[in-house]
């Protein structure tokens, strides 16, 4: 459901332009009818060369992936670059970056829907699959790590004959809970939200086989009233479940952390910490994955450069949260007093680890700052290399997380190194192209733009003049507005 | 029951109709448009959604599974470690929040097909494919004898098309 947003009509004794500033309530004016986003959104759905070439791409580093997994199921676990006693390495590290990636997703659908930020409009389906991907991959990595992977059923709570049940007082158990819980929400508000657009999609397709399947996967949908008022409430509601679900799924992965001793992680900032990262890092993902698509599907006019604009000012708030929550962590290693946290903290931004950290730090703290800049902000290219930079500088983040505290504990004698092996970084590619390759299928197949909600923020057509006539004409276009608004073309 | 069926193109023309075929007492008048709009929610004026009933209590059954599955099996199988209670709350209310979203999420979504009556298996009577796309639809049920009038409500507010259903 979109947020119905109206347009600013220009005050009649205005003669300055409007500042070309972004701001939650964001228009689209050169979308002029309701017919011309189902044309242009299905038009996209036509698969390309370049398309085809990306999914082979994808599926090429799925197989790397899968392959190594096998070997690794066959040799053992030896062969991931454990080195006692790190014994937690590339898999928890990749495991905590996924699930992050798809907390920006529910973020942009749910959190921005309920706060009725407008922009998140055209960009929340896509960050929304991304979500649901996201967590599909991190779902492999704790199955990978325990090296038994055919006995992760062991910490599911089901009658059985041997009798026993999982530690309900195990973290590990609690992220079982969480992450099936958001997967499973996550996908059903993924496709509640795409009941309307699919009943579109069979409207419109003419192929056969597809308007039966679309005919199925739309449930009968007939864009009635009284389908709608049903779907705006449990839309609403599900948003308000999934609000502090997105909070809570972060937080129980960053226990799985904090409720052990070790230097560096038994610390209460962990929970707020965590969630901060995991939207920033979802963020980054989002641009990374929608600017180039924007592109190559021509829907500039439907994610312009203000709702890019508005999306990177919630990026940069979520850098300076993240930001703080380091240097709160260096200030509360030095006010404990515990000499273990203060070593550890300085063995991991002088020591030892300091290329990861100096890494971590530049990516995630200094690098967003620019976007302090309006002109950065606007500027899509730049956007899309500093979304790189964070990818990486949160995956990064993790691996400062796991490896320096496990490498560096109580005892100096424990003290070690890790060097991840090529099974790992292979296992890594791998769930890049696990990701991808799913992600690449779902832009083919649906609309990667919400449907029926961009329609909800394009002015109808009357027969009367419009409520906002000085703004919009009779045809629901947008008239003086416009040539203010320079951004809301691009 | 026989209807007609009407297709307009303005949303103020939809409202007028809706609201003159109210005046003259029709009751099953189901309306279409590509998107929502509370015009035409005003214009209708229906009863609040039940779906809420549905998530409150998914949520409230799925609180109480979470807390039990939890308690009930510490307590069938206990594990005790450094001398904490077997059934511990603190850590237990993740299960009670977990399980409460999933539950009442999926209670949500069975409140919406319910209350919305999908899946359909058949979509033939009173709907048209434009209605998906940019037009917005009038289908009104009555007796034979009230039918004539009906589409005679729906021509003079501009239907740019009117057919019989049934």
């Amino acid at each position: 459901m979109a947020i119905a947003t109206r347009p600013v009509p220009r005050p009649e004794d205005e003669v300055v332009r409007r500042p070309n500033v972004a701001t939650a309530n964001v228009q689209l004016p050169a979308v002029r009818d309701y017919e011309q986003v189902d044309n242009e959104v299905i038009r996209t759905l036509a698969p390309t060369k370049a398309w085809f070439g990306a999914l082979a791409v994808a599926i090429a580093c799925f197989l790397l992936g899968a392959t190594m997994w096998t070997y690794q199921i066959y040799w053992g676990l030896g062969n991931a670059g454990y080195q006692p006693p790190v014994m937690w390495g590339v898999y928890i590290i990749t495991f905590v970056f996924w699930v992050g990636i798809g907390h920006a997703g529910t973020l942009i659908s749910a959190i921005l829907y309920l706060f009725r930020a407008g922009f998140r409009t055209t960009i929340y389906r896509c960050a929304e699959a991304m979500t649901v991907f996201a967590v599909m991959t991190a779902g492999l990595f704790p199955i990978i790590h325990i090296g038994r992977p055919w006995k992760f059923f062991w910490l599911i709570p089901y009658p059985n004959w041997r009798l026993i049940w999982p530690q309900f007082k195990s973290p590990l158990v609690w992220d079982v809970f969480a992450i099936s819980t958001y997967l499973t929400i996550s996908t059903t508000f993924l496709y509640i939200g795409l009941i309307p657009d699919i009943a579109t999609l069979r409207d419109r397709e003419t192929n056969p086989i597809r308007k039966q399947i679309f005919s199925v996967l739309s449930l009968g949908w007939r864009n009635s009233e009284r389908e709608w008022r049903h779907f705006a409430k449990a839309y609403l509601f599900l948003a308000a479940l999934s609000t502090p679900l997105v909070l809570s799924v972060h937080s129980v992965v960053s226990f799985d952390f904090a409720m052990a001793l070790t230097p560096g992680w038994h610390a209460t900032i962990f929970p707020p910490y965590f969630v901060a990262g995991a939207i920033f890092s979802g963020i980054g993902m989002v641009f990374t994955i929608i600017i180039p698509l924007r592109r190559w599907f021509g829907l500039k006019h439907y994610v312009t450069i203000n709702h890019l604009d508005a999306a990177a000012k919630l990026c940069l708030f979520t850098s300076l949260v993240v930001g703080l929550g380091y240097l709160s962590e260096f200030h509360i290693a030095w006010f404990s007093g515990n000499e273990m946290e203060k070593d550890y903290f300085w063995n991991r931004v002088f020591g030892q680890w300091w290329w990861s950290q100096w890494i971590l730090l530049t990516c995630n703290m200094i690098m967003p700052l620019t976007l302090f800049s309006q002109k950065l902000r606007r500027n899509t290219t730049w956007l899309f290399i500093l979304s790189i930079f964070i990818n990486i500088g949160m995956w990064y983040e993790r691996f400062d997380i796991v490896v320096p505290s496990l490498s560096h504990e109580f005892e100096p004698w424990q003290w070690s190194g890790y060097m991840p092996s090529w099974v790992d970084v292979s296992l890594l590619i791998g769930s890049f192209g696990w990701f991808f390759m799913w992600f690449l299928l779902f832009v083919k197949q649906l609309p990667i733009v919400a449907i029926a909600e961009v329609k909800e923020i394009v002015p109808p057509k009357l027969r009367s003049a419009h409520p906002h006539a000085s703004a919009i004409d009779t045809a629901g276009r947008h008239v003086e507005y416009e040539p203010d608004t320079p951004g809301e073309y691009e | 029951m026989r209807g007609v069926l009407g297709a307009f193109r303005e949303l103020d023309s939809t409202v007028a109709a809706i609201e003159e075929l109210k005046q003259q007492k029709y009751v099953d008048i189901s309306v279409y448009s590509p998107t929502p709009r509370h015009e035409l929610e005003h214009a209708i004026h229906p009863p609040p959604s039940a779906v809420r009933r549905f998530t409150l209590i998914g949520g409230l059954l799925g609180c109480t599974f979470g807390y039990w599955i939890a308690i009930w099996s510490s307590d069938y199988w206990p594990l005790v470690v450094g001398g904490k209670a077997i059934a511990s709350w603190i850590p237990y209310t993740i299960f009670g929040f977990e399980v409460m979203v999933l539950i009442g999420g999926l209670s949500t979504v069975a409140g919406l097909f319910i209350n919305s009556r999908i899946p359909k298996l058949t979509m033939t009577v009173g709907y048209d494919p434009r209605f998906s796309h940019g037009d917005f639809g009038i289908f009104v049920e009555a007796a034979p004898d009230r039918l004539a009038a009906a589409e005679a409500v729906l021509r003079k507010h501009g239907a740019v098309e009117v057919r019989g259903e049934r």
